[in-house]
């Protein structure tokens, strides 16, 4: 308990240290909790995401940084490995290849790379990792950038 | 480096001279050093120069007469190879008044017999001579006197007092009484001077010595003499045992900074503070190196992993036996890591 949330804090004091050294992640702890957070992360260019911002929350566990952090979507997305109701995140370092040595900031461009390189071999989103697996590139972006302009980017006017 | 080619020369023509001379001188010292011992060691210790000078300026000025004569640079070659002859027995009396004057009574009692002048010159040879460190040539013929007489200490006290009187009374520019150095060195030249060498050597030398005693005269002076004294006392033998001393813990100095460097490699290798819990490591954690990927990270956290997963947060592969590095390290707290694999070995099966 202390443990973690000393190290939280010193991630906290790290994150406000170096608030402009990633520009695509934003990193908010809640303002009562240091357990929770919440990242605001651009989708990367070159994607279906690109353009859009997607909000994620972080629960962090009495372990951490023993136990990995949990992490889900707030944002919709379209995603093979992002549950499209639950927003859960299937991403091997939210699990068994977790390391005490990931960050939270660390963990956020985990997830930013997996928005660019999706694994559809263990989908979370049915329906998003069929199209890739049947090789429906085209149908698969345009799924994304839809549900990227409908949740992830600022409605115009 | 010139000062030492130039003792090298000079000690071989003038070893033997000086050493005969010093067996004479013996006598003749023996009884002068007596009588100057106690005064000098008290004006000495008290205002080095003072109340010596008058004991001593007896023998310097006979010396002194010659040694001015004499360029100044042709004294401090003989000096230094007088010097380098002395050195060995200066030992005994440097050790016990190092800085005193061991030298400077070998000069007064060399001064007796032989010219005073040398001090001068010596005194400027001993600086140069000090400067070189060489001196492996010093012949035992002044320590060996001194031995006999077994008033080194005394001897030595009364020859820089005697030293400093014949400089103050021959105003060179090395009169400085602090050069207790190059009153030995002196009386090391003066011996050699005295005997037949002198007027050879003193040309030779004072052609030889003119560069030195340039070089010498404004850098030389106390300090060099100073210098030379504990060497003078040293140099037969522990001239050369000094340099190997000096070299040895310059060796260690060296060991010691490559052990430095290696360790703050180490600790440049692995980051400052725990990658795990963001504490600063301490010493113990930054030699700690518990897996093969050379992840670094606190004893703690260490502890905490191995009651956890056990895994490496570098690799993610879980610590084998690697841990008997941190567990011969940190041995109270091998038995917690040993359990801590026990534990997790069942949780595993």
């Amino acid at each position: 308990m202390q443990a973690s949330r000393a190290r939280l804090f010193k991630e906290y004091k790290e994150v406000q240290r170096e608030k402009s050294a990633d520009p695509d992640i934003q990193l908010v702890c809640d303002d009562s909790n240091i357990f929770k957070w919440t990242a605001l992360i651009k989708g990367p260019s070159e994607t279906p995401y690109e353009g859009g911002v997607f909000q994620l929350a972080f629960a962090v566990p009495e372990q951490y940084p023993l136990q990995p952090p949990q992490v889900r979507f707030l944002t919709k997305i379209f995603h093979p490995n992002v549950h499209f109701k639950t927003g859960e995140i299937c991403l091997d370092i939210l699990k068994n290849a977790w390391s005490p040595a990931w960050t939270l900031q660390s963990v956020c461009r985990a997830i930013i790379a997996l928005m660019a390189h999706p694994e559809p071999d263990s989908p979370l989103n049915c329906d998003s990792g069929n199209l890739l697996r049947s090789g429906d590139i085209r149908g698969f972006q345009s799924m994304a950038r839809m549900y990227t302009r409908l949740a992830a980017m600022p409605k115009k006017g | 480096m010139v000062s030492d080619s130039i003792t090298h020369n000079a000690p071989i023509a003038s070893a033997p001279n000086s050493r005969d001379f010093s067996k004479k001188k013996r006598t003749n010292r023996s009884a002068k050093l007596k009588q100057c011992k106690l005064d000098v060691r008290r004006e000495q210790w008290l205002s080095q120069v003072g109340a010596v000078k008058s004991k001593c300026c007896k023998e310097d000025q006979n010396g002194a007469r010659k040694e001015r004569a004499r360029s100044l640079e042709n004294l401090r070659r003989r000096d230094e190879d007088n010097s380098n002859d002395s050195g060995s027995m200066h030992h005994d009396s440097d050790s016990e008044s190092p800085s005193n004057s061991p030298t400077n009574s070998l000069l007064c009692g060399n001064s007796g017999t032989n010219p005073g002048t040398n001090f001068i010159g010596s005194s400027s040879s001993s600086s140069s001579v000090s400067g070189s460190s060489g001196g492996g040539c010093c012949s035992g013929s002044i320590t060996e006197e001194e031995e006999e007489d077994g008033c080194l200490d005394d001897w030595e006290a009364v020859a820089d007092a005697l030293a400093a009187d014949d400089d103050n009374n021959k105003q060179e520019p090395e009169h400085d009484r602090s050069c207790s150095q190059s009153p030995s060195e002196s009386q090391l030249s003066v011996q050699s001077d005295s005997l037949h060498e002198l007027a050879n050597g003193l040309s030779l030398d004072s052609v030889k010595s003119m560069p030195d005693g340039a070089r010498m005269v404004p850098s030389v002076s106390e300090n060099n003499r100073r210098a030379w004294r504990p060497d003078d006392a040293f140099r037969p033998q522990s001239l050369p045992n000094l340099a190997k001393q000096r070299s040895f813990p310059a060796a260690d100095r060296h060991f010691g900074q490559g052990g430095v460097p290696w360790a703050c490699n180490n600790v440049l290798a692995a980051p400052s503070s725990c990658p795990i819990c963001y504490e600063d490591l301490d010493y113990t954690d930054s030699s700690f190196l518990p897996c093969l990927c050379g992840f670094r990270l606190c004893l703690f956290c260490h502890k905490r992993i191995l009651e956890e997963d056990g895994r490496c947060p570098g690799c993610r592969k879980p610590y084998e036996h690697d841990q008997v590095e941190s567990e011969a390290i940190v041995q109270g707290g091998s038995m917690t890591f040993r359990l801590a694999r026990s534990c997790s070995m069942i949780a595993r099966s």
